[in-house]
């Protein structure tokens, strides 16, 4: 079987040989190794400069300047440090980092419980584990879109599940409260679909960390005199941490980002209650159509990502290195 | 213990096993791979569930006990080292158990004792993955030390050390044992070690306990042919009554097992000898002699300025050698030669 696909092999390459122009096939012969690497990574290069590079240095230029995106023909005009200074003094930007640090906050804390204490459990190995390992799963590939609208459904004063569920353990009436519509409860709504949404992926990576722990060591533990308690705070947690840690990282840098589920599910309101730092940004740069001044924000939110995550990341090395 | 049994599905790891271990004694359990060694310590540290039979610590029945309650303490043959803990606190680990609490000069004495003795002093810092296998196997056997429990298991906990340092720590091993009066099952597979460590020895195969006794008796008294073949270096010849003539045998032997102490060889004056000198394997300080005879070897120890080489017809007699029947078992004749 596998000569005849290797001839034809052969045969393709005697082809594309045979029909290469013979200047351009010396020219390629002359090339160096290192001169052939860098021909096969240029177009990757090229696409990530034109992407990512690009957009990246030209947003720190616009965040000095009071360009407009929506009146192009004026001239741009270059003003400094005029629109970092306005994005700090602002009190709605000030708002808007607050609502965002609840949500960081809380989501991050709840997931981090619920998603340690269900990989706990899974990791019993109870019967029928696989089948709740996957049923846990399911939130969270779907997409946030459509699990945004699921849950301003589910959140509905008068059919919704979730209102009736609530009723049905407190003994308040379903339609006498409304998570989206309340000003109190919108933010913790927001808390609680992202919740239901993220625990599993928090939970997947405390699973592989509970699995990367050898029963031997339990055992040794075991002997050692140590009990069940003990045994769980001094090996079981301090060897999940730095799994945790990790999926910790990832999560809160992508909810310091959160865009598209709140959209969905309140689009900032009622007021401006649920109005994170990406909407706020959103509607500075395409209602507003303040595109210099949203930069200068884009670029301390960046910043300030960057600056925490790389914090985060030491802190990280050094539990991974006790 | 007594008749105690463990299957793992249809196999016997351990089976009808009695042992009992009295306070301040050594005993060292030897057998090969597979035998159910490390089984038999598991089921006595608790990690394992008995099918059948008792255990008791200290005159307390613990057949059901937790480890725990057991108050033994295991060193494994896999380490087992907390591996994000330093060597510090490996070696503290079990002197912090709330229920039985240490002071914390305490704690610091008997781990910095327990360090030197084992020469890790240098390495308390490290992390316990940090290490080489000698140094967590003795990273190991020190968490085992810090404690003094009823008894100490070990399951072969020289096994990855060099040569040299085995040896050292054997010597070690057996004088922290004596001073301490502490009571030890010891399982390995080097008869060596159970000679030299041993107040007794168990033989073990296939789960069953095969013979026990003090080291002198298991090697000069085996009960059968297969503990007198794990015992010696060189391991026992296993002879045909017919190969040596002229040398009479009880009724019913098989194979006649002789070591070196049995068999006296000299250089056949006449030319005529039994055998013939094959091979000489130089050991420095001393020598393996190997000797044909008939379509049999025999292997013993001669001294290095043995006047014997290679081709040399030799004569073999035999004094007091150990006889076995068909089935291996001992006969308690003795032959005339
Ligand atoms: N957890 C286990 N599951 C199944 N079989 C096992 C298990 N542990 C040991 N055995 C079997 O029991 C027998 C004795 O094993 P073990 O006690 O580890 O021997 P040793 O320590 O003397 O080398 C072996 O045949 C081994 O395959
Ligand atoms: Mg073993």
């Amino acid at each position: 079987m596998s000569e005849p696909q290797d001839s034809a092999a052969d045969k393709l390459a005697a082809r594309v040989a045979s029909a290469t122009p013979e200047p351009l096939a010396r020219r390629v012969r002359g090339l160096s190794d290192r001169a052939i690497a860098w021909l096969f990574i240029s177009p990757t290069i090229v696409l990530l400069l034109a992407i990512n590079i690009f957009p990246l240095i030209w947003t720190i230029y616009l965040s000095f300047t009071n360009y407009k995106a929506n009146r192009i023909n004026r001239p741009i005009e270059f003003i400094g440090l005029r629109n970092y200074e306005r994005v700090l003094t602002d009190t709605d930007i000030w708002h808007t980092l607050q609502v965002t640090a609840h949500f960081l906050c809380w989501t991050m804390t709840l997931q981090v419980v619920l998603g340690f204490g269900l990989a706990w459990l899974i990791n019993k190995q109870f019967k029928g584990h696989g089948l709740w390992t996957t049923v846990i799963l399911l939130p969270m590939m779907l997409s946030p879109a459509v699990v945004g609208n699921f849950w301003t459904f589910l959140y509905q004063p008068q059919i919704g599940l979730f209102n009736y569920a609530v009723s049905f353990v407190t003994g308040i009436p379903p339609s006498s409260f409304q998570m989206i519509g309340d000003v109190n409860l919108a933010p913790w709504a927001i808390v609680i679909v992202d919740t239901w949404m993220w625990t599993p992926y928090i939970m997947l990576i405390c699973l592989a960390g509970l699995r990367s722990i050898p029963d031997y060591i339990y055992e040794a533990a075991e002997v050692d005199r140590a009990s069940k308690w003990r045994q769980f705070w001094s090996i079981t947690l301090p060897m999940v941490l730095p799994f945790l840690m990790l999926a910790v990282l990832f999560r809160s840098i992508e909810n310091f980002k959160m865009f598209d589920l709140v959209v969905e599910l309140t689009s900032g309101g009622p007021g401006s209650v649920t109005e994170l730092a990406s909407i706020n940004l959103k509607r500075e740069a395409f209602e507003k159509w303040r595109t210099g001044y949203s930069s200068a924000f884009a670029i301390i939110l960046f910043v300030t990502v960057f600056g925490a995550a790389s914090i985060y990341v030491k802190a990280l090395n050094k539990v991974k290195q006790r | 213990m007594r008749g105690v049994s463990k299957h793992f599905g249809e196999i016997p790891a351990v089976d009808h096993l009695d042992l009992t271990v009295g306070n301040g004694e050594f005993v060292v359990l030897l057998g090969p791979t597979g035998a159910g060694k490390t089984t038999t310590l598991r089921l006595v540290a608790g990690l394992e569930k008995l099918d059948a039979g008792t255990i008791s610590i200290g005159g307390h029945d613990m057949t059901t006990a937790d480890p725990a309650v057991r108050d033994v303490s295991f060193v494994f043959q896999q380490y087992s080292l907390y591996p994000h803990l330093s060597v510090y606190e490996n070696l503290a680990f079990p002197l912090r158990s709330p229920a039985h609490p240490h002071s914390k000069s305490e704690i610091r004495r008997r781990v910095t004792a327990i360090a030197e003795m084992l020469r890790i002093t240098h390495k308390l810092d490290n992390r316990a993955t940090q290490l080489s296998g000698g140094e967590m196997q003795r990273v190991a056997i020190g968490r085992a030390m810090v404690r003094e429990p009823q008894i100490y298991l070990m399951d072969e906990p020289l096994s990855s050390l060099d040569a040299k340092l085995r040896a050292d720590l054997r010597l070690e091993l057996k004088r922290i044992q004596q001073d301490l009066g502490a009571t030890l099952l010891y399982v390995t597979h080097d008869q060596i070690e159970a000679m030299t460590m041993a107040n007794r020895i168990g033989v073990i195969d296939q789960g069953r306990l095969i013979q026990v006794g003090t080291p002198r008796e298991i090697y000069q008294d085996p009960c059968n042919l297969y503990v007198a073949s794990r015992l010696g270096q060189p391991a026992i010849n296993v002879i045909p009554p017919g190969l040596i003539p002229r040398f009479a045998v009880p009724p019913g032997t098989a194979s006649i097992g002789a070591r070196t102490e049995h068999m006296h060889i000299s250089r056949s004056v006449n030319g005529s000898g039994q055998g013939k000198v094959e091979w000489i394997e130089h050991l420095g300080d001393q020598n393996h002699l190997h000797v044909r005879i008939g379509d049999h070897q025999i292997i013993t120890l001669v001294d290095p300025e043995t006047p014997m080489s290679r081709g040399d017809d030799v004569d073999i007699a035999l004094t007091g050698p150990l006889f076995f029947d068909a089935a291996g078992n001992r006969l308690r004749g003795t032959g005339d030669g």
